[in-house]
């Protein structure tokens, strides 16, 4: 993969919204995974987590206090590249969410939302 | 014709849910200060609206992503949480100028404590969103909404000069502080970010797809063209009654006054309630933006077409803010004075979530043969100056006339 | 150490005392400010007479005219209260007073609007008496903005 390309991957794949095979909303991609020489894109990385990385440094101090440390299975999560189906309007994943532990915060059991009078 | 019907009660939908009380409060000051003398100003802003909205509604209708999903691909994370933080304090300002508003208007119908009516409204407003789908949201707020054409009936009825009315649409510009400051407030409380925000939402709630373009496109160039003769219709018959007595209409009721005059007691719930109908619908809009803007930014699921099972934490989100509105609201400070606020940095945030829809809406990478035209192109560039120059000039104008106050 | 000190509090203390008398209502109502009241008055009493004249039509609905009144009557006390206790100059003292009682009516009448939100009679007799309120308001301002500056 020539510079050019890996730029115009970055461009398009990062901050991207993500959705499981079922169309489900599961996230963004927060950071990439770059590996090897020449670099390959190894795996997309998802959470919380992983917002104080992508803020100007002198603010990252304070964003990883908001955020929280780096809990790799909690608030950040790994994805890897060949579950990735294809990328359109949006990034599709091969698998629903639950196998990869995203969307989580979506999890209805998690909200009681069936106490709700409406439910 | 089944879809020109559709098409039709979507047009009146849109210009039933135009105005919001930002417009309710400085159309009126205007008018009153400056009698026709704005009317450019309205007509601008509305055009503004009309373009930005186009645009959303075909970036979304094309590419399923509505703004702040825009938002963070083509401005990265950094400069889009800048933008998220700016458009979430503005949107709760407008909830709380909104939820105010609409407590006012229930106590100039039923005249109880304030209070009462705030907490009320707010518990209305979550019923009416728990049971009803987001289409039957939307056309019932803009069905009743109609009822602000009594302001049309009205301008007509006080059969002003129209000649000078004709006159007020030329544009002019004059050193008074205030003057420009009305010039700014009129045109960004036509240009209310939220408004385009859940527009956008709303289409992917709605199912658009590239058949949607054209309904898109009559929205915006009929629906807000009338909606702007609505807004219009609040300067002329301010400006015709209250300019030559010198009144201030600093109190919603006010507004009301001059359909009262003409109609009497049907011209006055009609404006009561028309005006009740925009601002309650304005509170949901405006809540919805901003949890709409919150769930896109961080990649949640959104939407009331979700349902709050499947989108947990965008139904919460939703709820606190309407909850953190109300405290705003029962804290005490003026409705009125929230809604200027908020109207002026609404402003201020708007190059922020408009320049990003304008170049995806220009770029045919993503919109393919849907890419703005010329005609779109070059609005949309001499809007995005434009708007600039009013989000530099607002805050400032602000300061120098003391809000207003002269 | 002491000695040194003391000069600087009471310089302190002297340009404290001199921002204070700036700021608005601690000082002299100028003709300017007080013209500006007035000229609220005037416009509280248009609207007064708007709604005392739905009230006399019966085209209104009395919630509309109680709530009203009671804003607009709170917004007539508040200048009223205001304007007398403010110190005016020398030059305005007789208008100020004169606008003090104008006011005070003007609550008064928004006062009557809001026992009687209904009373077709009621409304009859406080329109006619916000008009004449508005006229002296206006008096008022004609020779606020028409006296020579002394």
């Amino acid at each position: 993969m020539n510079e050019q390309g890996e730029i115009l991957v970055i461009h398009r794949l990062l901050d991207e919204q993500i959705l499981d095979s079922e169309g489900k909303r599961c996230g963004r991609v927060d950071d990439i995974e770059l590996q090897g020489s020449p670099p390959r894109i190894t795996a997309l990385l998802v959470g919380e987590g992983l917002y104080p990385r992508r803020v100007p440094k002198r603010l990252r101090g304070l964003a990883r206090r908001l955020a929280g440390p780096e809990r790799w299975g909690a608030n950040a999560l790994r994805v890897p590249w060949e579950r990735v189906d294809r990328i359109d309007a949006t990034l599709h994943l091969c698998c629903k969410a639950e196998e990869l532990g995203l969307g989580e915060g979506d999890d209805p059991e998690r909200w009681m939302v069936r106490r709700l009078p409406w439910n | 014709m089944k879809s020109i019907l559709k098409i039709a009660l979507g047009i009146i939908a849109a210009l039933g849910g135009f105005l919001d009380i930002g417009d309710l409060v400085f159309n009126t000051q205007a008018g009153a200060l400056f009698r026709y003398d704005l009317l450019w100003a309205v007509a601008l802003g509305t055009l503004g609206i009309a373009v930005y909205a186009e645009m959303c509604g075909r970036v979304a209708a094309v590419t399923g992503r509505p703004v702040f999903d825009v938002i963070r691909m083509r401005l990265g994370f950094g400069p889009g949480l800048v933008a998220l933080v700016a458009s979430t304090v503005v949107n709760l300002l407008t909830v709380a100028a909104e939820l105010g508003g609409l407590a006012i208007i229930l106590q100039l119908l039923f005249d109880a404590e304030f209070s009462l009516f705030v907490v009320l409204a707010a518990i209305g407003l979550v019923i009416v969103v728990a049971l009803l789908p987001f289409g039957g949201i939307e056309r019932i707020f803009g069905y009743c909404g109609l009822m602000m054409i009594v302001f049309v009936a009205t301008a007509v009825h006080q059969s002003p000069d129209w000649g000078e009315v004709a006159h007020g649409f030329i544009p002019s510009l004059s050193s008074s502080k205030l003057y420009l400051y009305f010039v700014v407030g009129v045109f960004a409380a036509a240009l209310m970010p939220y408004e385009v925000h859940f527009y956008s939402s709303g289409a992917v709630e709605e199912g658009w797809d590239k058949s949607s373009l054209r309904e898109n496109r009559l929205n915006a160039a009929i629906g807000y063209a009338l909606g702007g003769v609505l807004a219009c219709a609040l300067v002329v018959v301010s400006g015709y009654l209250f300019h030559p007595l010198g009144v201030e209409p600093g109190d919603l009721g006010t507004v009301a006054l001059p359909a009262q005059g003409a109609y009497g007691e049907t011209g006055l719930l009609l404006a009561l309630g028309g005006m009740m109908f925009c601002v309650g619908g304005a509170a949901i809009d405006s809540s919805f933006s901003a949890s709409y803007n919150l769930a896109q930014f961080l990649g949640w699921e959104w939407g009331r077409y979700r349902g709050p099972k499947i989108a947990p934490r965008f139904t919460v989100s939703w709820l606190i803010f309407l909850f953190l509105a109300m405290l705003i609201v029962l804290s005490g400070i003026n409705p009125v004075e929230i809604t200027e606020y908020s109207v002026v940095f609404a402003v201020v945030a708007l190059p922020m979530t408009y320049l990003p829809i304008l170049m995806i809406a220009g770029d045919r990478s993503f919109m393919g043969e849907h890419a703005n035209g010329r005609i779109s192109t070059t609005l949309g560039w001499v809007y995005f100056a434009l708007i600039v120059v009013l989000a530099v000039a607002a805050v400032p104008l602000l300061l120098m006339t003391n809000g207003g106050g002269g | 150490m002491h000695g040194r000190r003391r000069p600087g509090i009471a310089a302190a203390l002297v340009v404290l005392g001199i921002f204070l008398c700036l700021f608005p209502g601690c000082g002299d109502l100028s003709r300017d400010e007080l013209n500006r009241g007035v000229e609220s008055l005037s416009a509280l009493a248009a609207q007064g007479e708007l709604i005392a004249n739905g009230v006399a039509r019966d085209a209104t609905k009395s919630t509309y005219t109680r709530v009203m009144a009671k804003t607009l009557g709170g917004e007539a006390e508040h200048e009223a209260e205001k304007l007398a206790d403010a110190e005016p100059e020398a030059t305005v003292k007789s208008e100020r007073n004169a606008a003090v009682h104008v006011a005070a009516e003007l609550a008064d009448l928004f006062s009557e609007l809001q026992t009687f939100p209904g009373d077709e009679h009621h409304g009859v007799l406080v329109e006619k008496h916000m008009g004449e309120v508005k006229e002296q308001a206006d008096a008022i301002v004609a020779r606020l903005t028409g006296e020579p500056a002394k």
